[in-house]
């Protein structure tokens, strides 16, 4: 079930209400039940997969806690890693695996001759065995107890608000939040109510108005001007913004109704002046987990320079390789790797050029900005692309500047639209920092009542209701 | 609580006043647009030869056939043009206006039905209950959102066209690009065809719309506009169209589809450009299709 279809919409105002009718356990089972039943309308086989990571990783955390000798532990782990990292691979990077290594072997001289599986991918497997893994991972490092509680653990894997695309939640803050019995609170509700909204408001105005236009640039890159590709990333960096941030806000605002707090995913990305700072800000819940769970367990940047390099390119990549099986994603997160090595490297050069510019610091922060943002864009270009083919395509065709004219959009209109949303959208998320829009529609009843009416007259105006899904749900 | 409550409602009431209002402030700037469409139901749009197609109708020029001819013309076509909502279009059109005396059909606009444009024309829907309950019958869900919300309505490609043309004419467009080389390129793949495809319901849907038209007095033509001849030649299905529709409509189909030749005419495959379309006006000109008189048969 997608957040932006009717279904959900029914889903959503039967569930409410009866969320707050009853308390306790009954509680819990309607949310495992819901969530369930969310999972499952997409395709209710591969709810035995939930299940099978939940069992899993009830059992092993259990276990965790009851063992001391540390090579028992260790078993325990691995158990639980390799039965989530497993069920990801098997499911995600089977036919991909197989199908490089035909590739490789082919080049070399050697026939391989098998065929591929017919595999689905299950919606947002790679999302919840990463929170099911760190669960375990947690108890194993002991900054965890187990969840004594199969139910609330089960809950806590299935919580159909953050399911498919996150955030991500982990263990320690989440789990305790199913300890205490939520009343309906007004000022939750206003505030929640509000984040839904603008969450609907960039993925059905604005982000499903841009895809159209992406979708044909990337189709055929040599058919389009270079300015129409250009707009055509620059939209596609937008969509897929609002796109995954629009998901969050509304998982985030669902929570927060129900009286749940998630982590903050997004926080305004594209206003990053370097690349750090830009994955404190982009998916923050992922590049979180990947800097806990994989990047500091490699040794950070504790170990000197190269060491320091090494371990962020091995975790960009993974992290590429987390986006999808494709060796674009790969490049995508190799490209992010590059740009934290450089900026390391060229880091103190750049300090000392910039105290030479002290004087200017506006335009400093603008060029980095845009550095940032331009560099970004790049990577997205390999991120949308099917193929490495087409990426080249759209990067010369770009490049060449050949022609700048928009003479093969059939409706320029498109092209306005988008501009006018991608103009509201920074300078709601600009105002958003000075006067902070959710602590001002709780204090004023006017301000909320405009911005929420303001908010759903845009989206009936602008919003595209194809049901469209998610770009994160194929992650 | 009873201040919530009351809250609530004042919020639904603003929502749905400030919908409203919206709704009827961009009413006003549809019925001033000089968009065909516009001018159809804002009845300005009384013309003795009607063009009827899909994107590839675009190509019958009025600017030019009005030089050529003398006579006042309107065209209705719109790119990805159903046969349904041109029925009603039409429909619409002899009800507010005297019949024109002919209407030149390009008969490839029963090459799909297309439910999303029907959606977009929630513009218009106020003005002709043909259009509301096509809609209704095309997306069920498009027609109850458009009665909650009346800004739904102007959600469309429709409504950014008629707003781009509030203070000028739609009348003299046309493309102006060239069939660029890559493109032909393209053709010269051996294994290349173009199966044009269609809903055979729309060939019927075409008969009505033919003999409403005759049974007003209309002399109406169906041609084929060109294609660009290599592609052309590289179709299948657009013969077996002619045919069906010729047996059903018992009207002859005149097949222009091979009638204009080289590149410099052509936007792309499908489309005339400004010269091509001016040829092809001169074209059918000479052979009487824009006399009603005429028998060209």
């Amino acid at each position: 079930m997608v957040f932006n279809s009717l279904a959900f919409l029914i889903f959503i105002a039967i569930f409410l209400p009866l969320y707050f009718a009853i308390r306790g356990r009954l509680r819990l089972w309607l949310c495992l039940v819901a969530s369930y039943f969310f999972y499952g309308w997409w395709d209710w086989r591969f709810l035995g997969l939930i299940v099978l990571s939940t069992l899993i990783d009830y059992s092993v955390g259990l276990r965790l806690e009851q063992t001391a000798a540390p090579q028992l532990r260790r078993r325990l782990l691995t158990v639980s890693v390799v039965a989530n990292l497993g069920v990801l691979g098997f499911f995600k990077y089977f036919n991909f695996f197989a199908e490089s290594l035909k590739e490789l072997l082919q080049q070399i001289g050697l026939t391989a001759d098998y065929n591929t599986l017919h595999i689905i991918l299950p919606v947002g497997i790679s999302f919840y065995t990463f929170q099911s893994m760190s669960y375990t991972i947690d108890i194993y490092y002991r900054k965890l107890k187990p969840e004594p509680d199969f139910l609330r653990f089960a809950t806590f894997i299935a919580f159909f608000p953050q399911l498919v695309a996150g955030p991500i939640v982990r263990a320690r803050d989440f789990l305790p939040q199913f300890r205490k019995d939520r009343q309906f609170e007004w000022d939750r509700f206003i505030s929640g109510t509000g984040q839904v909204l603008w969450g609907f408001f960039k993925k059905v105005a604005v982000a499903d108005s841009l895809a159209p236009f992406v979708d044909q640039c990337f189709a055929a890159p040599e058919s389009f001007s270079s300015l129409h590709l250009l707009i055509g990333v620059i939209f596609y960096s937008f969509q897929i913004y609002c796109d995954f941030s629009g998901y969050s806000d509304i998982a985030i605002g669902l929570g927060r109704i129900m009286g749940f707090d998630f982590p903050v995913n997004f926080r305004t990305p594209y206003f990053s002046k370097n690349f750090s700072e830009f994955w404190t800000r982009w998916h923050i819940s992922l590049s979180s987990w990947l800097r806990d769970y994989l990047y500091i367990p490699l040794g950070g940047n504790r170990h000197g320079k190269w060491n320091t390099f090494r371990n962020l390119m091995i975790t960009m990549l993974l992290g590429g390789l987390w986006h999808g099986a494709s060796w674009v994603f790969v490049f995508w997160g190799f490209l992010h790797g590059l740009y934290l090595v450089v900026q390391r490297v060229l880091g103190s050069l750049t300090d000392r050029l910039h105290q030479k510019m002290g004087t200017f610091p506006w335009l400093r922060n603008i060029g980095n900005l845009a550095l940032v943002y331009g560099f970004t864009c790049l990577a997205w270009i390999f991120f949308r692309s099917p193929e490495f083919a087409t990426a080249t395509k759209m990067i010369a065709g770009i490049g060449t500047l050949g022609d700048l004219s928009l003479g093969s959009v059939v409706n320029k209109f498109v092209v306005l639209k988008g501009v006018i949303l991608i103009a509201f959208l920074v300078m709601v998320e600009l105002a958003n920092f000075k006067y902070q829009f959710g602590h001002l529609s709780l204090r004023s009843p006017a301000f909320r009542m405009a911005s929420f009416a303001l908010l759903l007259w845009l989206i009936a105006f602008f919003g595209t209701f194809d049901s469209n899904a998610f770009i994160y749900f194929q992650f | 609580m009873k201040r919530r409550i009351f809250g609530i409602i004042f919020f639904s009431v603003l929502v749905l006043l400030g919908d409203r209002l919206g709704g009827w402030g961009l009413s006003k700037l549809v019925d001033r647009s000089q968009f065909r469409y516009s001018r159809l139901y804002q009845e300005s749009a009384e013309a003795e030869i009607l063009l009827l197609g899909n994107s590839r109708g675009l190509s019958f020029f009025q600017p030019a056939i009005e030089e050529v001819t003398g006579q006042s013309t309107f065209n209705l076509s719109y790119n990805g043009m159903p046969v349904d909502l041109m029925k009603i279009l039409v429909e619409d059109y002899l009800e507010r206006y005297p019949a024109p005396k002919t209407v030149l059909i390009d008969i490839t606009l029963c090459d799909r039905f297309n439910e999303q444009l029907v959606a977009g024309f929630g513009p218009y829907r106020h003005y002709s209950e043909r259009l509301d309950s096509l809609i209704k019958m095309s997306d069920a869900k498009v027609w109850w959102a458009g009665r909650v919300s009346h800004l739904f309505r102007y959600n469309s490609e429709v409504f950014q066209r008629a707003l781009y043309y509030l203070g000028r004419s739609d009348e003299d467009w046309l493309l102006d690009r060239t069939i660029t080389p890559g493109l032909i390129e393209t053709l010269a793949a051996p294994d290349y065809t173009f199966v044009f495809g269609y809903p055979e319901e729309t060939i019927a849907i075409l008969n009505k719309l033919v003999k409403r038209l005759q049974q007003s007095g209309v002399q109406v033509r169906l041609v084929i506009n060109p294609y660009f001849p290599s592609f052309r030649d590289k179709m299948i299905g657009l013969d077996r169209l002619k045919e069906q529709v010729e047996d059903i409509t018992n009207q002859p189909v005149h097949d222009f589809s091979r009638a204009v030749e080289g590149l410099e005419y052509f936007g792309d495959f499908q489309h005339l450009n400004q010269n091509g379309s001016r040829v092809y006006i001169d074209l059918l000109e000479q052979k009487g299709f824009f006399n009603s008189e005429n028998s060209v048969d």
